[in-house]
């Protein structure tokens, strides 16, 4: 032991290259002094040579020529091609596996770039900022600035090519074409030179159409003309009604424009017509560019500068008003740095990355644990261990490269096909900035995702492989040793197995909730209900408005084959807002609960034909101010009553937990009872006690139209309602038109969408798995085919050998199984107490029984990779075993 | 063809290849040089000066069998080459030339 320490102090500072035969010197040498001298003598000069060896190394340059650092070469992706092709099982498992992650990765990259860190699509791009205003008292931003762009027009100079911007959505009506809503920028001329937009046809606005004398204009976007006039070049000069304005068509925009966030019309900003007070008018935007030699930070201090004079001339309004200059993708709610989040996003695709390459890296170990020999000659002919290396690691890259290529064409595809559709389900229509396409910044990303999956892949067998090398050298040449499955490999196994047993439950959850969702049931026939959003224009007065909506209700009601209209707050099984009320319960004592409250129009119940069950419905009376009578639902009656008969009891608005103590809130008076009509949503965890409010539909914080249609095509009868709209008043806009049974679509279509990512998923890991276990328990019988011969001619009972050599590997996957059972019952507890739909279902026997069920699919599933291992094992002549070196 | 100048250890190594023929690696050269002239060498300064040697052309090396005394390692066998064998012939040559008649001076020394 001395002796062997004593050695390897010895060598340590000995030169690489030519470490193996000086050692080999020194063990001589010290073999026969020890046997002439004695072995302290040795040991003694030993400790004197270790020394010199220091010594001369730390004071004169190495003459031993430094070790050529091996590097890949041509050959050794020429030879990862051919074992590509050698090894089909691998290439298509491992190379599948790859490609997955690196199409996640790619995918979750790009929408999260767009999203986060957005850039936009113009030349000059990072010169082109925008101006707002932040109120730091109240944390917000303010969007009434029209007052501030007019001072700043005239007094910024850091910022030029200033102009501004005001959001409207009008009804576009032509003749013959259905109208429907169009997104309009009431805009600055100057916004055409900023958003670098040409005419296809005619012109853009200019200066003289923003003078107010100037005849009313609208410039249109390519989509429009195409969709709604035709692609008619004789759409120039025509005059067009758009909302209650008819201005006349001079230009059709380039395809692709539409600056400055989504719009498909611009009109004039017409400045002088608006007259804003500070802090008052319409919404307004301000954009720019930075004057030449300006910077954000420059143009920050300026616009810092005019805000501390606005504030000291405007205290009442500006005292807390700060203006910001940023880059103009960096919208409100896009942009946001939210490092923890991101974190979290690239912490999980490099995990997931790390995973699958991990596992992949167990095949190629095993594939090139079965090449040992010829590993073992390359390095007896002088490769060093670093040439061994690149060489894995080289095969692992042809292996990523192919995948990654693959990888991102799928990624390319399926963002092109779905990934704007999903993004827009989440965030609405997307500004013209977000493209999801490839960009350089995604290939880059690819690339180094590809590096690194060939790294995890190739460089960690390899230097598993070739660690001992000499060792298995003497070994090999005694016919013993080689390659073994260690410690790494191992966590890898278990924990692959394990998150495979994650995947299908979570796919089972995602189909639990989808079908939650699609299946719930509203308490009424929702497939014969046509339902849409109902909006004025901005300018609009409220009494014109709420006319309209009655007028509308009439003339809907007046249609043949409709047998019931009517406007609520919020749709059913869409979410309502919870309420905090206090009742007196009883033994007369006030308590405060939560319930959950929607605001209806007075003939809601009978439009939807479901009459109250006690009591009775609302009146028109009720909608009157003042009325303080309510209609509560079998579920409040359950939850809050505790059973007892709602007519009668009195109920009032609680003030906030924590909030100061306000003067009482008025009684209202329940006056009915009816069934559960959708107040709870299916993605809600909880049932919710429902109570509705009469209240007229102008006075509703928005409206929703409902209409009953018995028969018939109800979907169809959207464009037909769009014609009475336009008809009652042609500033009513009209969208969201759907079927009551399909208002949860949309998150339906985005689950499938995670169910159809997930099954896939679920289905890789189950292969990789397999795969994995494989490997590893045919690499364990080739190994250990001698010792099964050897075994089997002494004796030994076949299946009992068998069982022996595959007893290890065996209770590595069902550790992974029993492991990943545990996960899957952590996470159901952990879910209970959050706000998942069906949390806080009891678990019940049938619960425990499923879950039992599935670990035993799942042994199953992982025992069909041992069939073809064991079979090959019990197919073992001990004769032909013995034979074999 | 201009010979190469040999430095004095190479002279010393160069006669042990010379002495031990097929058995000259490092380590019966160390102990060959260390008998004879009991000087204490280091391992490594026997190979330094080896590896010039052969980076000048003057010696050649092959890698032989494991051995069990070695603990499995292999051995790096060296022998002369023509410009080696040439070499060492003019420095001996040289020292003769420069020694002959001053034996018994130099005994005296």
């Amino acid at each position: 032991m001395i002796d062997r320490l004593l050695l390897a102090v010895a060598t340590r500072a000995l030169p690489a290259a030519a470490r193996e035969w000086m050692t080999g010197d020194l063990e001589e040498e010290f073999r026969r002094l020890a046997s002439t001298h004695g072995r302290w003598r040795a040991r003694g000069w030993l400790i004197g040579e270790s020394m010199r060896n220091v010594s001369r190394r730390a004071s004169t340059k190495s003459r031993f020529p430094k070790p050529k650092v091996a590097s890949m070469s041509w050959i050794d992706l020429k030879l990862g091609f051919r074992m590509l092709v050698k090894y089909p099982g691998l290439t298509l498992v491992g190379g599948t596996a790859m490609a997955f992650a690196i199409f996640v990765g790619v995918v979750a990259f790009t929408m999260f770039s767009v999203v986060m860190n957005p850039s936009l699509p113009l030349k000059g791009a990072d010169r082109i900022v925008q101006i707002s205003s932040f109120d730091v008292a109240k944390s917000q931003s303010e969007s009434q600035q029209l007052h501030d762009f007019k001072i700043w027009r005239g007094s910024v100079h850091s910022v030029t090519d200033l102009g501004a911007w005001q959001n409207s959505s009008r009804n576009l009506v032509i003749p013959g074409v259905e109208s429907s809503p169009v997104p309009v920028a009431e805009m600055s001329p100057i916004g055409f030179q900023v958003g670098q937009g040409e005419a296809h046809l005619g012109r853009v606005l200019t200066e003289a159409d923003a003078d107010p004398a100037a005849p009313p204009v609208v410039v249109i976007g390519y989509e429009i003309w195409k969709s709604r006039f035709g692609s008619d070049p004789g759409v120039i000069g025509k005059t067009v009604q758009l909302g209650d304005e008819y201005p006349v068509v001079v230009g059709v925009m380039r395809e692709g424009f539409e600056f400055p966030v989504a719009h498909d019309a611009w009109l004039p900003l017409r400045l002088q017509l608006l007259d804003a007070p500070p802090r008052e008018g319409r919404a307004t935007s301000v954009f720019g560019r930075l004057a030449p030699g300006q910077t954000l930070e420059t143009a920050q201090a300026e616009l810092t500068t005019i805000g501390r004079s606005l504030a000291r001339d405007l205290p009442q309004t500006h005292q807390h008003l700060e203006p910001r200059v940023t880059p103009y993708a960096q919208q409100d709610n896009m942009g946001t740095d939210d490092f923890a989040f991101l974190f979290a996003i690239y912490f999980f695709l490099t995990a997931l990355l790390t995973l699958i390459c991990g596992n992949v890296g167990l095949l190629i170990f095993a594939r090139a644990a079965s090449r040992e020999n010829d590993l073992i000659v390359r390095t007896a002919l002088g490769a060093g261990r670093s040439r061994i290396v690149w060489q894995l690691f080289a095969e692992a890259l042809v292996l990523a490269g192919f995948s990654a290529t693959v990888g991102l064409v799928a990624a390319g595809v399926f963002l092109q096909t779905w990934g704007t559709g999903f993004l827009e389900a989440n965030l609405g229509r997307l500004p013209f900035w977000m493209n999801l396409q490839l960009s350089p910044k995604t290939m880059v990303f690819a690339v180094a995702a590809t590096v690194f999956g060939a790294a995890v892949a190739g460089v960690m067998p390899a230097f598993k492989l070739t660690r001992g090398m000499n060792d298995r050298l003497k070994q090999a040449s005694a016919g013993s040793g080689g390659a073994q499955f260690g410690g790494v490999w191992t966590f890898v196994i278990v924990a692959q197995i394990a998150v495979t047993m994650m995947f299908p439950a979570i796919v089972y959850g995602e189909r639990y909730l989808m079908g939650t969702i699609d299946n719930f049931d509203m308490g009424f026939a929702a497939e014969r209900f046509l339902t849409a959003r109902i909006d004025k224009d901005a300018a609009q007065d409220r009494a014109r408005y709420a006319q309209s909506l009655q007028e509308l209700q009439r003339r809907l009601a007046a249609t043949p084959g409709v047998t019931g209209v009517t406007y609520a707050q919020s749709l059913p099984a869409t979410g309502h807002p919870d309420a905090r009320i206090e009742l007196e319960g009883p033994d007369g004592k006030v308590t405060a609960t939560w319930a959950t409250l929607a605001a209806v129009e007075p003939s809601y119940f009978e439009a939807l034909d479901s009459p109250v069950i006690a009591g009775r419905a609302f009146t028109p009376a009720d909608a009157q101010p003042g009325s303080r009578v309510a209609i509560v639902d079998q579920a409040f009656v359950e939850l809050v009553l505790q059973g007892r008969n709602p007519i009668g009891q009195q109920f009032r608005f609680a003030p906030e937990v924590d909030g100061p103590a306000p003067p009482p809130e008025p009684w209202y008076e329940v006056v009915g009872l009816v069934k559960e009509l959708g107040i709870s949503a299916p993605f809600q965890k909880d049932r919710a006690a429902g109570f509705y409010l009469p209240a007229p539909p102008d006075r509703l914080r928005d409206q929703y139209l409902m209409v009953h249609l018995p028969s018939g095509d109800v979907a169809a009868f959207g464009a037909r309602l769009r014609e009475i709209a336009t008809a009652v008043d042609s500033t009513l806009r009209v969208s969201e038109i759907r079927t009551a049974d399909a208002l949860n679509n949309d998150i339906v279509w985005v689950m499938g969408l995670w169910v159809k990512i997930t099954s896939v998923m679920s289905a890789l890991a189950i292969v990789l798995s397999l795969a994995g276990i494989y490997s590893v328990l045919s690499f364990t019988v080739t190994r250990r085919t001698r010792e099964i011969g050897v075994r089997v001619a002494l004796g030994g009972s076949r299946d009992r050998v068998i069982g022996a050599i595959l007893r290890k590997p065996l209770i590595r996957v069902g550790f992974g199984v029993l492991l990943g059972s545990g996960m899957v019952l952590a996470a159901v507890i952990a879910l209970r107490g959050s706000d998942f739909p069906g949390a806080n279902t009891p678990l019940t026997v049938w619960h425990f029984a499923t879950l039992a069920g599935y670990v035993v699919v799942m042994v199953v599933v992982c025992s069909l990779a041992v069939i073809v291992p064991a079979r090959r094992a019990l197919r073992v002549e001990p004769t032909v075993a013995l034979r074999a070196e | 063809m201009d010979t190469i100048t040999l430095g004095e250890f190479e002279q010393l190594v160069l006669m042990s290849i010379v002495r031990l023929d097929h058995e000259a690696y490092g380590a019966t050269i160390r102990r060959d040089i260390e008998t004879r002239t009991a000087r204490r060498l280091s391992i490594s300064a026997v190979y330094t000066t080896l590896d010039r040697l052969e980076q000048k052309g003057l010696v050649r090396s092959w890698i032989g069998e494991p051995t069990a005394e070695r603990g499995g390692r292999r051995r790096k066998h060296f022998a002369l080459e023509t410009a080696g064998a040439r070499a060492l012939k003019a420095a001996h040559r040289d020292y003769m030339a420069m020694a002959t008649g001053l034996e018994r001076r130099l005994k005296a020394l």
